[in-house]
């Protein structure tokens, strides 16, 4: 597997919570203690069907950048991908999870993707090479992702035993699969994982060109 | 010849001068042009070696980009994404074709090659080139050179499949053949071939032809890589650089070195033929200017030595203006200068400096040139008395003197012939054609208009003159002797007083042998010749001989005994009696002491003449001699004639005086005959005089001779001399003298000159016959 984990539990795991809302805060540092941000912090349940969130999501793309970098949406969930810049976009991605495109489009298109299987999507432009996002689609309607602080916060997740699973964009496999039981008390987890730096692919100038 | 050396010498030089420029240029023009060559060569190399860099970049480029932009075709990326393998190898193909690039693959991340136009059913495999893989993993993309499974070489890019993130690699790649190397050979002007680098060297492409690239292989052992070096194909030059291309190939990169050379070996044809050209040329001009300059040269050479032979004549036609022109010029005004001077100096040897008048020299060769058919007369003439003259006036008017007689010798009307002074006061006249008549008619003119005084200074000076005449070729054929005969004709006529006198007419008369005694008397005297002969005195009162007169002889080798009238003038005339008389005392005084050694006490009697007297030596020598033979100086007498004494009488005088002070007997030789007078005789300090012969010789028969011998004899005892009788040549003769009171008496009667050796036997056999009857008081030696 690639990508190392070091797994550390922070006193206070707590015994049962009763009936009411867990909350999971998970922070994530890289080998030099930086935090990292748009990693997905999933909670899976082992079995059963999960409760459906109808949930939205949107993906613009804005001067000619896909954001947000990371969404994670529950299979099923519609993404819509507003169009903010002046100039047209031709989305695409050969995903196994969503092979989709929306050829040349200005503004909004018309319908929403609906992204119905789990797995990851990597989205791409076929006009602007460097754009690049990815949609983490999974079975569960508990994730967050870090921000730019490193910290991911799950709330009002039902007490109980889940599957955490820990991924980021720039790792092929997840950095963390636990499995984790969440009380009353709320956990909180710091992980540390050394996640390749976003290469930021070099962008024709704007001016000159008006592509 | 000494100009076609000049010749020869300038043309030499100046091909000698050429070549060696051209040799100097030759050299500089080869060792340039090998430096040229080589840096040329090393250039083009390098030149070559970058152009070739660059057209592997440009093609590299070209792949990178033709992969680049398939591998960004949204199509191509889809059905790579869908693992759609048809599409993927007809997009490959499509793009692959633009550019005709044999090689197009697609591989996936872990480097299996999923599709391959090649191969295009092959199953998926790993690709063959790891190296590239790894190195473009880590840069993003990767170029190179690498083997395939065919054992070609190929230059491949390993370029990534971006969909967004990379999905795949594609390969695309030209093969290395022959085609490749000539396109790059074309381009960069070298021959290129690659060999892969292994145990055994493989030439995978060349732009070679197949005959030089087993060659090639050969050497490649030998080539280091980065460093030009020479290689030889097939008996042609490479410079050849190798490089390393990718980790498993070597790129040789050649060019040919016959082909860089080729320029300057045109060059270098053009240069030799320049060479031999310009030296052909060269001769030729300088042969020609060669001979420009040595012709006239040799000329002026020529014309030295034609003056240098005393030809004047011809002057030198040269008539260029330059350097040579002006040494022609100068040469002939030279030769002109040369001529003129040498006339003029002709002229003065031939001129006589004083009186302008031609010279002895001159006079000579014009005798000389007399020939039977032009018989001439010449005639000597000598001023009387100029010697007193000049010796009264000083030489100033001498000289003056002398400018005015010759004037008015050349002044002389009728005067045919030439006039040339022959020294001193001597003049000479040539007169051709004249017979005995009409050159006494001469002399009577001539001596006429000497007689008229001359005026100098208010001076009026008596000039007289004698003269002698001899005819050419009846009196004599030789000039020299010619002249002579005529100088001494003119020395008769002066002591006679004759005014003129016939050289034929004169007593002294020169047999030619005469003349060449006079040149053998000086070899005479250094070879003994000479010998002194004996004639005894007879002593008339005690009739005894006590005294011996001492005469020269000459015994000639060839013409035997020669007696001394023959050889003494000449030898009082040339002075070189001043060398016999020494001889002659110191014989004398040598042979009287022999005889007193012995017992025979004779006084010696010696002849003196004029010069003698006159010398001024001659007192200390006869001194000398007396002191260094230890003779009593009463022993010795000295005869002196007449006229001897009358040349110079003062003078004379005085040596007499010193003489006679040392004790030397003096006696007046031939008393009579010559020209002193009584006067003078009773002046001098003389103990002796000698009758002449003359008077002696017909004493018996002529009262006349009888009278002046008696009376003679009178004189001389009145005057306290002694008398000798010379020429007693009968008993008569010596009875009358005895008779008359002669105290000595010498003759041939008595006894001729002997040698001395025959002497002391004379004396003892000698008896006066007639002496018997009277006796004599003392005296008896014998």
């Amino acid at each position: 597997m690639t990508g190392w984990q070091s797994l550390w539990l922070a006193a206070g795991i707590a015994g049962f919570a009763p009936a009411g809302a867990s909350t999971l805060e998970v922070r994530l540092s890289n080998s030099s203690g930086q935090a990292v941000e748009d990693a997905a912090v999933v909670l899976e349940l082992p079995s059963g069907t999960p409760p459906l969130r109808q949930a939205r999501a949107v993906i613009q793309q804005q001067d000619r950048e896909f954001m947000p970098y990371l969404t994670i949406v529950q299979t099923g969930t519609s993404v819509e991908f507003p169009n903010r810049d002046p100039f047209k976009h031709h989305i695409y991605s050969f995903s196994a999870a969503k092979t989709f495109e929306i050829k040349l489009y200005a503004g909004k298109p018309e319908k929403p993707v609906v992204f119905d299987k789990p797995g990851k999507v990597v989205l791409g432009c076929n006009i602007h090479d460097w754009m690049e996002a990815y949609v983490l689609v999974v079975d569960t309607p508990y994730f967050a992702k870090t921000g730019s602080d490193g910290h991911a916060r799950l709330d009002k997740v039902p007490p109980g035993e889940y599957i955490m699973r820990v991924w980021h964009p720039r790792l092929q496999a997840d950095l963390a699969v636990r499995n984790i039981t969440l009380g009353q008390t709320p956990i909180s987890l710091a992980l540390q994982a050394s996640i390749p730096p976003r290469v930021s692919r070099p962008k024709s100038p704007i001016n000159g060109d008006s592509y | 010849m000494t100009f076609s050396s000049l010749r020869n010498r300038i043309t030499v030089i100046f091909v000698g001068l050429l070549g060696l420029v051209m040799a100097l240029i030759l050299i500089a023009v080869n060792r340039s042009g090998e430096h040229i060559i080589s840096a040329e060569l090393e250039r083009e190399l390098s030149a070559g070696a970058k152009i070739f860099e660059r057209l592997v970049k440009q093609n590299q480029n070209q792949l990178e980009t033709t992969a680049a932009v398939l591998s960004a075709d949204f199509g191509f990326r889809e059905a790579i994404a869908t693992q759609d393998q048809p599409t993927i190898l007809s997009v490959l193909r499509n793009h692959g074709s633009r550019i005709g690039a044999r090689v197009m693959m697609v591989a996936t991340l872990d480097g299996n090659v999923i599709a391959d136009t090649q191969h295009p059913s092959a199953a998926p495999r790993p690709l063959p080139f790891s190296d590239l893989l790894g190195v473009a993993e880590t840069q993003g993309r990767s170029s190179g050179f690498a083997p395939m499974a065919d054992g070609r070489l190929y230059q491949l890019v390993v370029v990534p499949v971006q969909a967004p993130v990379r999905i795949a690699w594609v390969v695309m790649g030209f093969p290395v053949d022959d085609q490749w190397t000539q396109e790059f050979s074309a381009m960069s002007g070298l021959k290129v071939s690659i060999v892969r680098s292994a145990a055994q060297p493989v030439m995978l492409a060349s732009s070679l032809p197949d005959e030089l690239r087993a060659d090639l292989v050969a050497g490649f052992d030998q080539m280091r890589q980065f460093q030009p070096q020479t290689l030889s194909l097939a008996g042609q030059h490479y410079q050849t650089l190798a490089l390393p291309l990718g980790q498993h190939a070597v790129v040789v990169l050649q060019r040919q070195v016959e082909e860089s050379e080729a320029p300057f070996l045109a060059l270098q044809k053009m240069l030799w033929a320049i060479l031999v050209g310009g030296v052909a040329v060269f001769i030729l001009g300088s042969v020609w200017l060669a001979q420009r300059i040595a012709r006239p040269v040799s000329r002026l050479a020529e014309a030295a030595q034609r003056l240098e032979g005393g030809d004047y004549a011809g002057p030198i036609h040269i008539t260029s203006r330059d350097e040579i022109g002006q040494l022609a010029t100068g040469f002939d005004r030279m030769r002109e200068r040369i001529a003129e001077r040498e006339q003029r100096i002709l002229k003065l040897a031939y001129a006589d400096t004083l009186t302008g008048l031609p010279n002895r020299t001159k006079f000579l060769e014009e005798l000389a040139r007399l020939t039977p058919e032009t018989p001439a007369a010449i005639a000597v003439a000598n001023l009387d008395r100029f010697r007193l003259i000049n010796d009264a006036l000083g030489h100033a008017v001498g000289d003056r003197l002398l400018i005015e007689v010759s004037r008015r010798l050349d002044a002389m009307p009728g005067r045919p012939g030439l006039l040339a002074r022959l020294g001193g006061d001597e003049f000479a006249f040539l007169l051709p054609a004249t017979d005995a008549e009409g050159a006494s008619q001469f002399a009577k003119r001539l001596l006429t208009v000497l007689r008229e005084p001359v005026l100098l200074d208010g001076q009026r000076l008596d000039v007289d003159a004698s003269m002698g005449i001899a005819f050419f070729p009846t009196d004599e054929n030789n000039a020299a002797i010619l002249l002579r005969r005529a100088e001494l004709a003119m020395y008769t006529a002066k002591k006679q007083q004759r005014g003129f006198a016939l050289a034929s007419a004169s007593d002294v008369s020169q047999p030619p042998e005469q003349l060449s005694l006079i040149g053998e008397m000086r070899d005479a005297l250094a070879r003994n010749e000479f010998t002194v002969f004996y004639q005894p005195l007879l002593d008339l009162r005690s009739g005894t001989v006590n005294a011996v007169e001492a005469l020269i002889r000459w015994q000639h080798p060839e013409r035997g005994l020669v007696p001394p009238i023959r050889f003494i003038p000449f030898a009082e005339q040339t002075g070189f009696i001043r060398e016999i008389t020494p001889w002659l005392v110191a014989t004398v005084m040598t042979q009287a002491a022999t005889w007193r050694a012995s017992g025979l006490e004779l006084a010696p009697s010696i002849n003196i003449s004029a010069v003698d007297l006159l010398n001024i030596g001659l007192v200390e020598m006869v001194k000398h001699h007396l002191a260094s033979h230890n003779m009593p100086p009463e022993m010795l007498c000295l005869e002196i004639t007449e006229s001897a004494l009358m040349e110079d009488p003062e003078l004379a005088l005085e040596h007499l005086s010193q003489l006679a002070a040392c004790g030397v007997q003096l006696a007046v030789d031939d008393y009579g005959a010559g020209q002193a007078s009584l006067a003078y005789v009773k002046t001098l300090p003389v103990h002796k005089l000698k009758i002449d012969q003359l008077f002696v010789r017909s004493l018996a028969e002529s009262g006349k001779d009888a009278a002046i011998v008696r009376s003679t004899i009178a004189l001389g005892h009145a005057l306290g001399l002694q008398v000798v009788a010379e020429g007693v040549e009968t008993e008569a003769d010596l009875l009358w003298l005895r008779e008359a009171g002669c105290d000595y008496a010498q003759g041939y009667w008595i006894a001729k000159p002997m040698p001395s050796d025959q002497l002391p036997n004379w004396l003892s056999a000698w008896k006066l016959p007639a002496m018997t009857e009277q006796t004599t008081p003392a005296s008896g030696m014998i």
